[in-house]
């Protein structure tokens, strides 16, 4: 008798330590977004079409198939003519970068975001216990997270990291310090600030590879408030269900196909190798392997599973006969489990891949290439771009899923889900023009201004005054 | 008059020990007396008055186990609530290779040759060079060798693969870790920092998995160290049973700076190759062979006082060449980062006597005069060993000062400057090297590592060691180790 009573208390003990630890050890842990604010750099910093040409004209390395080669990457990366560029560069500078110029760059933006950001949250700086900064291409020393710190007086005991070269995905890298933070300390404020550096990175040289950057990387950033405390959930704009990262470095063509290094006369730039797009793709099936079974609800999965093995019946019997014919739509819906996609603004050919694959349909796309289309690839930033669209389009209500994808140097895929925990109203950086997206379909305006190139003849061709004057 | 207060210091000295041991050992002082009382009552009772008492407790078996119940419960609440301890296995230090080394006569050399039109920025090298407490076989990389330097991406890379490829290396193979089962990977590098990242460079070297979170700081100054084991323990609280692979290293090839500002031209003088690589882990079953154990990390950041913040600065002099200019007031600077940091690091490591002490001190500054003089708690009562960062001979002069340490404290960060240089934020693990290589570290004993860096911050990592360490390990003092400790001049005679 007594032994049975015993045995008895074994689950009784753990049923008593799980309600205890939800209980009373804090066991909201999430991390929520208060507030976030994409940066939009002032309108003279603007890069259209004819400043596209002089900057290009001005490239004395450059001849007519470098030209022709420039016009056919600008045209089908998807930009406008609206985006932004670095101060330097439009000045005429960009041979002679100096720190003052990497730095102001930096200034401009910190005191854009994270000023408004913190004035409409009502959080002050000497409240922030967590500071995460990530630009991934510029490392001074004191960093910008001193920086951060010292023009807003935050207080001593602050954890600030400052990651670099972690390309285009930091954000979310960022995004993952603070949630690991979060589980392991109460009550804290993070203020994750996300952005690249343009100004000491812009090619000079003639080496296609590296040119290509130039085309499509431009000026942006977005600063974020995060919170675990479960006050703020009434607050907060959204919730973090999970994230996942895979790292390719360990194969060597996915190490390998986007690297900063000297070019054949040692002029610094960062090249993108023509096997991006496969080691894109298959960090995005590991990545997507991985996070499948955490988001999507198991009726999917089961089907997913239930075609596969169909699929392999099928193709035992195919090989025997010769006739099998596919099981239909074996690629398995992520739209079961997420409602809105932000997709990594790496360039039209990674929103189209990421299309194909996913099999999402251009209104899940339009974010991404509208985004792509204002405001060009702002490397780690972009997600947040894609995100403020969705919100000012107003297609985010209470309780949607936002997935978010991006990729990155290394060559890294990571991706996370949001849930939407009120609706918004997208009050931010997209509210003025709104109206004017979706952008239809018209003449690409590069090919207008410089069509004419590409009739061109190496052997005739004589460099005009302008670009843009034909 | 020598002999009596002679006397009466070694009388107060005994006085002050009993009062450290009593305060310190409260605890067991009363429940040792608790004790005594206790089994003499037992004594004198005698067994059969035991039996009697027990049988008269007529306790019930469901009470017996209701309260079996709690006590277990209890335990096991608290058990699971304490945070994961986190075990450092083991370290590994980069050896530069003999031939890297710029002994004081090539450095004035190429000085020299290099600064042939400014005479005044020579001298000021060898001043510095002179005081600098650095000896003759500090080691700088290939790039920087040549006259004039002029380093190139691909330079920075090789030198940032060797130095840490070779840590990494020699860490793994003293730990028997495959880097398959590395599942935390950071990186940390202040002036170098390549897209791809070096973490990732890691990544690709070792063919970690593909789930590893990677993490790559940088800009965080010579006080970097501490910063990333600080968030290898958070995260290794949050992944249960996981490893971490902290690096720790500065490149020196991209930083040297080639222009004629005095300020500037100081850390040429002092900044040396080095790379630090550090195995952390939660594991239970790695725990027990393990050298450290993690006990706290404090960090102090003064980047809101704009002296502070400007005191260490990388900027461009008038010819548009980048260095780094460090401020006149480094020192004054660095001890008040330092009080900031003693504020918060003394109440968790100073034994009660100190505290008290403090607080009397304190309350009496407040209450009675406030003219006493603050009483600086002793750190030594809380640690045996410091390894304080060799910034440079001034840091660890002001260090050794305010902190009241003796030349044997000081002297692992002395030999480690003058031995490998300024290795930037790999410098505390050189200083750890040194003191396991001279075997002066026993099971038990607790060790504080001060770091200083641009920000300016101050930040402490204090660590136990596990078990008894031999000094026949094969660290990066292990061929000369008997040629230390040496004496370092005020001023060598260049």
């Amino acid at each position: 008798m007594g032994f049975f009573i015993l045995l008895c208390l074994v689950p009784l003990l753990y049923l008593f330590t799980t309600i205890w630890k939800r209980a009373f050890t804090g066991g909201d842990k999430s991390c929520y977004i208060l507030d976030y604010e994409c940066h939009k750099p002032s309108d003279d910093r603007m890069i259209s079409t004819d400043i596209s040409g002089d900057i290009i004209m001005r490239n004395k390395n450059l001849g007519l198939n470098e030209y022709k080669f420039l016009l056919k990457a600008i045209v089908n990366s998807g930009i406008g003519e609206q985006t932004y560029g670095p101060r330097n560069v439009l000045e005429g500078r960009e041979e002679c970068p100096t720190l003052d110029d990497s730095l102001e760059e930096m200034d401009d933006f910190f005191n854009d975001s994270i000023e408004k950001l913190l004035k409409r949250s009502g959080v002050s700086p000497q409240e922030i216990d967590i500071l995460v900064v990530n630009v991934s291409m510029l490392a001074v020393s004191p960093s910008l997270t001193s920086r951060i710190i010292n023009h807003y007086k935050m207080r001593e005991d602050i954890r600030s990291f400052n990651l670099t070269g972690m390309g285009c995905s930091a954000s979310l890298i960022s995004v993952d310090i603070v949630r690991n933070l979060f589980k392991a300390n109460k009550n804290q404020y993070a203020l994750v600030v996300t952005s690249e550096s343009l100004t000491p990175n812009w090619y000079t040289g003639n080496d296609r590879s590296m040119i290509l950057a130039n085309c499509l990387f431009r000026s942006g950033g977005c600063a974020m408030l995060l919170t675990n405390k479960a006050a703020m959930r009434k607050k907060a704009m959204f919730r973090l269900n999970c994230l996942v990262r895979t790292h390719h470095g360990g194969r060597d063509e996915a190490y390998g196909c986007c690297m900063q290094r000297d070019d054949a006369e040692g002029r610094l730039g960062f090249y993108l190798g023509k096997d991006l797009p496969k080691a894109a793709t298959r960090a995005f099936v590991d990545n997507l392997r991985v996070l499948a079974p955490k988001i999507l609800p198991v009726t999917e999965l089961l089907r997913f599973m239930w075609i596969r093995v169909l699929k392999r019946l099928n193709f035992g019997a195919a090989k025997k006969g010769g006739a099998g014919g596919a099981v239909g739509g074996a690629a398995i819906d992520f739209r079961t489990g997420v409602d809105h996609f932000c997709i990594h603004t790496g360039g039209k050919a990674v929103i189209d891949g990421i299309g194909t694959n996913l099999g999402l349909s251009e209104y899940d796309l339009e974010p991404a290439r509208m985004t792509l289309h204002r405001f060009g690839n702002t490397s780690a930033s972009s997600l947040w771009y894609v995100l403020s669209y969705m919100e000012a389009k107003k297609r985010l209500q209470k309780g949607d899923r936002v997935l978010m994808i991006s990729f990155g140097a290394g060559f890294k895929c990571n991706s996370c889900l949001w849930e939407v925990m009120r609706d918004l109203e997208g009050n931010n950086v997209w509210k003025e023009f709104i109206d004017n997206y979706p952008v239809k379909k018209i003449v690409n305006p590069y090919l207008e201004k410089f069509g004419w190139i590409n009739s061109e003849e190496e052997s005739t061709f004589k460099m005009p005054e302008s670009l843009s004057h034909k | 008059m020598p002999t009596t207060m002679h006397r009466s210091s070694s009388k107060l000295k005994l006085l002050k020990l009993a009062y450290q041991y009593v305060v310190n050992n409260v605890m067991t002082l009363i429940l040792t007396l608790g004790m005594v009382a206790v089994s003499m009552h037992l004594y004198r009772a005698g067994p059969e008055e035991l039996v009697a008492m027990v049988q008269s407790l007529n306790v019930s078996s469901v009470q017996v186990l209701t309260s079996t119940f709690l006590v277990v419960f209890v335990a096991t609440v608290y058990l699971m609530s304490k945070p994961r301890t986190v075990y450092m296995v083991d370290y590994a230090c980069f050896k530069p290779p003999f031939t890297f080394r710029v002994p004081f006569a090539t450095f004035m050399e190429h000085s020299r040759l290099i600064l042939k039109d400014n005479p005044k920025s020579v001298d000021f090298q060898m001043m510095i060079l002179e005081r600098s407490g650095l000896g003759e076989e500090t080691c700088l990389p290939p790039a920087i060798q040549y006259i004039p330097p002029n380093p190139t991406m691909a330079d920075a890379r090789a030198e940032a693969e060797q130095v840490i490829f070779s840590a990494v290396d020699d860490l793994l193979k003293k730990t028997g870790v495959s880097p398959k089962e590395i599942d935390i990977l950071i990186v940390n590098c202040s002036l170098f920092s390549p897209t791809p990242s070096l973490s990732a460079m890691v990544v690709n070297k070792y063919k970690m998995r593909s789930n590893v979170k990677s993490f790559n700081l940088a800009g965080m100054g010579c006080s970097c160290s501490p910063i990333s084991i600080d968030l290898a323990r958070d995260l290794l609280q949050t992944h249960p049973n996981s490893n971490a692979l902290v690096i720790s290293t500065e490149i020196i090839t991209p930083n040297y700076y080639q222009g004629k500002e005095r300020a500037m031209l100081l850390p040429n003088c002092l900044f040396r190759m080095g790379c630090a690589a550090i195995l952390l882990t939660n594991k239970r079953r790695l725990g027990s062979r393990s050298k450290y154990r993690l006990l706290h990390i404090v960090r102090t950041h003064r980047g809101s006082d704009d002296k502070s913040y400007r005191c260490v600065f990388e900027e461009e002099d008038r010819d548009g060449k980048v260095g780094i200019s460090l401020s006149k007031e480094l020192m004054r600077i660095a001890g008040d980062a330092l009080k900031s940091n003693i504020t918060t690091i003394g109440p968790l490591v100073l034994p009660a006597s100190e505290q008290l002490l403090f607080l009397a001190s304190l309350i009496g500054r407040k209450i009675i005069n406030p003219k006493w003089k603050p009483y600086i708690p002793d750190f030594k009562q809380a640690f045996n060993h410091f390894c304080i960062h060799a910034g440079g001979r001034a840091v660890i002069d002001e260090l050794q000062k305010s902190l009241d340490l003796s030349a044997e404290h000081v002297e692992a960060s002395r030999m480690t400057l003058h031995r490998f240089g300024n290795t930037s934020s790999s410098s505390l693990w050189y200083e750890l090297s040194y003191i396991e290589a001279k075997g002066r570290m026993r099971r038990g004993n607790r060790v504080w590592m001060i770091a200083f860096g641009s920000g300016f911050k101050c930040n402490s990592a204090v660590w136990a060691c596990n078990r008894n360490i031999s000094g026949r390990d094969d660290g990066p003092w292990a061929d000369f180790i008997d040629r230390y400790p040496v004496h370092i001049p005020e001023i060598v005679k260049l």
